[in-house]
């Protein structure tokens, strides 16, 4: 979607809608805000909506980075120490390599 | 590669272009003639025989390959001192290392274990001659779930006293993280040989140059750990796709009695006193199910199944005061699973009689030759044994047998009969070479199979005055007449001939008669005495029609009255099982007289305690399980170096289109 064509009210709602969408464990959709309106919000000479939509990319950047932080530190606790967890390891696991433990 | 194909045919024409990629698409789809290009690189070893892994309550043991199968440089080692070639100085690591069976030894064996990054996996070459003496084996088998615990007799258990299997050199128990083939003696090991006298010997000192011959086996076991984790991972049911990983070693036992019972009552029976007369069924080896066990366990049964053919026809006459059960106990050499799910069986009211029904036990262990102590001590018995010894002078645990399971439980007065006074006299101890050479079961070379069956041989004879002296002990220990044990005498003819079915091939005309219709193409060759998972062993089965060849009656009913004898008023299927048998062909005709016979001869359930209570952990069963595994093979072919590998994928890009032309013509 072509964000040149849209006006600056529905920049902001579009904006908007993301950012509320990503609280609902969704920090993919916070990305997409930031990534997509990074140049609206920072690069684009000033516009009336412009202080809004800087806020809105910033608290999702700022909540990614935090969901990124989350699941490295899990993700690598989990795959350190699932053999030695045993039972607990087993049950939280989707799929239990073959062969090795 | 396709659409490389036909790029490389040119941007013109489009008509043509449209031409030849229907060509091509067609050609790709039936890459029928390009297969051959597999065949010519690699060449399948086809009579080779894996090492499994087995998990127990705490360890796992056996060998494990990686997923993709492990690729590894031949070498033959030539004695202990050339394992320096691939444990250190080799420079083309790993190394697939060929071992001929003398050096098939622990130091070896551990050696490479512990240099596992140099060593790909093991190949080991199984002669047809015995080595002087092998056994895999630990040296005190069973030692956790005999009847001899710190508890009870601590200076007797663990071994202190008589270590049973001093030849033992517990690699049948290790964990090799490689995996670990036998091959046979034949052409395909002639041929590996010469692939590596060809490409991988060191000439004058220098280092031998790529291409080299190798050799890649495939044994990955899905299971990890020990029993607990692997039933667990069984168990679980959420994950995305649910794959069984190990399966419980178990099997049926066989069990048969003079008088019969009725198989739908259980527990305790009033006044009723019972001669339990035991053997083992099964043995093992270090690979995966090949296991002959000719004098560990097949000398044992055959012996107890002679004396009951022994006592068919005096106990019809003079029945005794007491009932004589025998029992024939599937995978005792895993810690008994058998005795000890029959035992558990009767503790808990699940079986026909009780613990407290038993008289005493008869067991017949490991048997070579005529038995002279034990043969006159038996001779002078009495009724009434009050005393549990092997011998009676020394005072000795008893061998690892299925009667300490019973002791366990309860005390019953017991004897084990067995060749050896205290360590066992056999020298290939649950070894694949524990075969009817071993039991020096030798027939004149001119004779045909046919003939073969009926010669009888020394070791026949031997087994045969064995089986008269126990057939004569349990008649009287049962409270028979007296004056009638003299009249007890077992049939030579009958042990040469089981023991010719049992050793030396199961597909004879004898075995034939008496098997079932259904099961005559699991005869073949020697059968496997491996316990298995499959819950459908070939030695359970021939006993078990044995027994009831040789106890029972044939009668005069009709296939269809053999299915449903509750029809006819004299027959009940609570007291006796029919089976249907072939029978044997009469002269003039190619049918066979199939006949059914009634006996008092059941099949039990032998799958361990531990798995029926769920007790994965458990002490006191045995919790033995064997892994689950997709495919299993082995392959040899030249391998290129690491770094043409590299050089010839870059490169592959403008070949393939001469190749794709030459492929498809």
């Amino acid at each position: 979607m072509n964000l040149e064509r849209l006006p600056n009210e529905e920049k902001l709602t579009l904006c908007r809608k993301y950012y509320f969408g990503g609280f609902a464990f969704l920090p993919f959709l916070w990305l997409v805000n930031v990534v997509w309106f990074f140049k609206e919000a920072f690069v684009k000479p000033t516009y009336t909506e412009q202080l809004q939509i800087k806020t809105y990319v910033k608290c999702s950047g700022l909540g990614f980075l935090l969901w990124v932080a989350v699941l490295t530190t899990w993700i690598t606790i989990f795959q350190h120490f699932r053999a030695e967890w045993g039972e607990v390891g087993d049950y939280l696991s989707f799929t239990i390599p073959l062969g090795i433990p | 590669m396709c659409s490389n194909m036909v790029r490389c045919l040119g941007d013109g024409n489009t008509s043509l272009q449209k031409l030849a990629t229907s060509i091509v698409f067609f050609f790709c789809l039936s890459d029928v003639s390009c297969n051959s290009v597999e065949q010519k690189i690699y060449v399948e070893l086809n009579n080779t025989v894996p090492c499994v892994r087995l998990l127990n309550a705490t360890h796992q043991i056996g060998c494990q390959s990686s997923i993709s199968g492990d690729t590894g440089v031949i070498h033959v080692l030539e004695s202990e001192e050339d394992l320096e070639w691939p444990l250190s100085k080799g420079p083309n690591p790993p190394y697939m290392v060929l071992l001929e069976s003398s050096l098939f030894t622990r130091s070896i064996m551990m050696k490479m274990k512990n240099e596992s990054n140099r060593v790909a996996g093991v190949a080991v070459v199984v002669p047809n001659t015995s080595p002087p003496e092998f056994s895999p084996h630990t040296t005190c088998p069973n030692e956790n779930t005999g009847v001899y615990s710190d508890n009870y007799g601590p200076n007797l258990a663990h071994c202190n006293t008589t270590v049973w299997n001093p030849r033992g050199n517990g690699l049948s128990y290790e964990e090799f993280d490689f995996p670990v083939f036998s091959l046979k003696e034949d052409n395909e090991t002639e041929f590996i040989k010469q692939c590596y006298l060809d490409h991988n010997r060191a000439v004058n000192g220098s280092a031998p140059q790529y291409p080299l011959c190798a050799m890649q086996l495939f044994s990955h076991m899905h299971a990890v750990t020990n029993t607990p984790t692997c039933m667990r991972r069984n168990d679980i049911n959420f994950s995305i796709n649910p794959e069984m990983v190990c399966d419980p070693l178990g099997d049926y036992n066989v069990w048969g009695s003079i008088r019969p019972y009725n198989d739908t009552v259980f527990g305790h029976k009033e006044n009723e006193s019972v001669v339990i007369a035991a053997a083992r069924l099964d043995s093992r080896a270090f690979f995966w199910e090949v296991s002959t066990g000719a004098e560990g366990s097949v000398s044992g049964f055959v012996t107890l199944l002679a004396a009951a053919q022994a006592l068919r026809e005096v106990t019809h006459e003079a029945p005794p005061t007491r009932n004589i059960l025998f029992a024939f106990f599937q995978g005792e050499t895993f810690d008994y699973i058998g005795s000890s799910r029959m035992v558990y069986d009767m503790e808990n009211g699940k079986f026909v009689i009780d613990l407290d029904n038993i008289h005493s036990v008869l067991e017949i262990g490991q048997v070579r030759t005529c038995v002279k102590n034990l043969v006159n001590n038996l001779q002078s018995s009495t009724a009434g044994l009050g005393f549990l010894l092997v011998e009676p002078n020394v005072s000795q645990p008893l061998p690892p047998s299925s009667l300490q399971r019973f002791l366990r439980a309860q005390p019953i007065p017991g004897i084990v009969l067995a060749d050896h006074e205290s360590a066992f006299n056999n020298r290939y101890y649950e070894s694949f070479y524990d075969n009817a050479a071993n039991l020096n079961l030798t027939y004149p070379s001119d004779l045909s199979p046919e003939e073969q069956l009926e010669f009888v041989t020394h070791t026949a004879e031997s087994l045969t005055d064995v089986a008269t002296v126990v057939a004569r002990a349990l008649y009287k220990q049962a409270g028979g007449d007296e004056s009638r044990v003299n009249t007890i005498k077992a049939d030579p003819k009958i042990v040469t001939q089981m023991l010719y079915g049992f050793l030396v091939s199961s597909n004879n005309s004898w075995f034939q008669a008496v098997m079932a219709p259904e099961l005559k193409n699991i005869l073949s060759d020697p059968p496997e005495y491996y316990v298995g998972v499959a819950m459908s062993s070939t030695p359970t089965r021939l006993v078990q029609y044995l027994l009831a060849n040789l106890t029972g009656a044939a009668t005069n009913l009709t296939q269809s009255q053999c299915q449903k004898p509750d029809e006819l008023p004299n027959e009940s299927r609570q007291m006796y099982s029919y089976l249907w048998v072939q029978g044997i062909v009469p002269p003039n005709s190619t049918e066979r007289d199939s006949f059914c016979v009634r006996a008092s001869v059941r099949l039990t359930k032998a799958v361990s305690p531990a798995f029926e209570l769920g007790e994965y952990a458990s002490k006191d069963y045995s919790t033995w399980t064997e892994s689950r595994w997709k495919f299993i093979k082995a392959r040899i072919f030249l391998v290129a170096s690491r770094d043409l590998e590299v050089k010839l994928q870059s490169s592959s890009r403008i070949h393939i289109c001469l190749i794709n032309y030459s492929c498809v013509a």
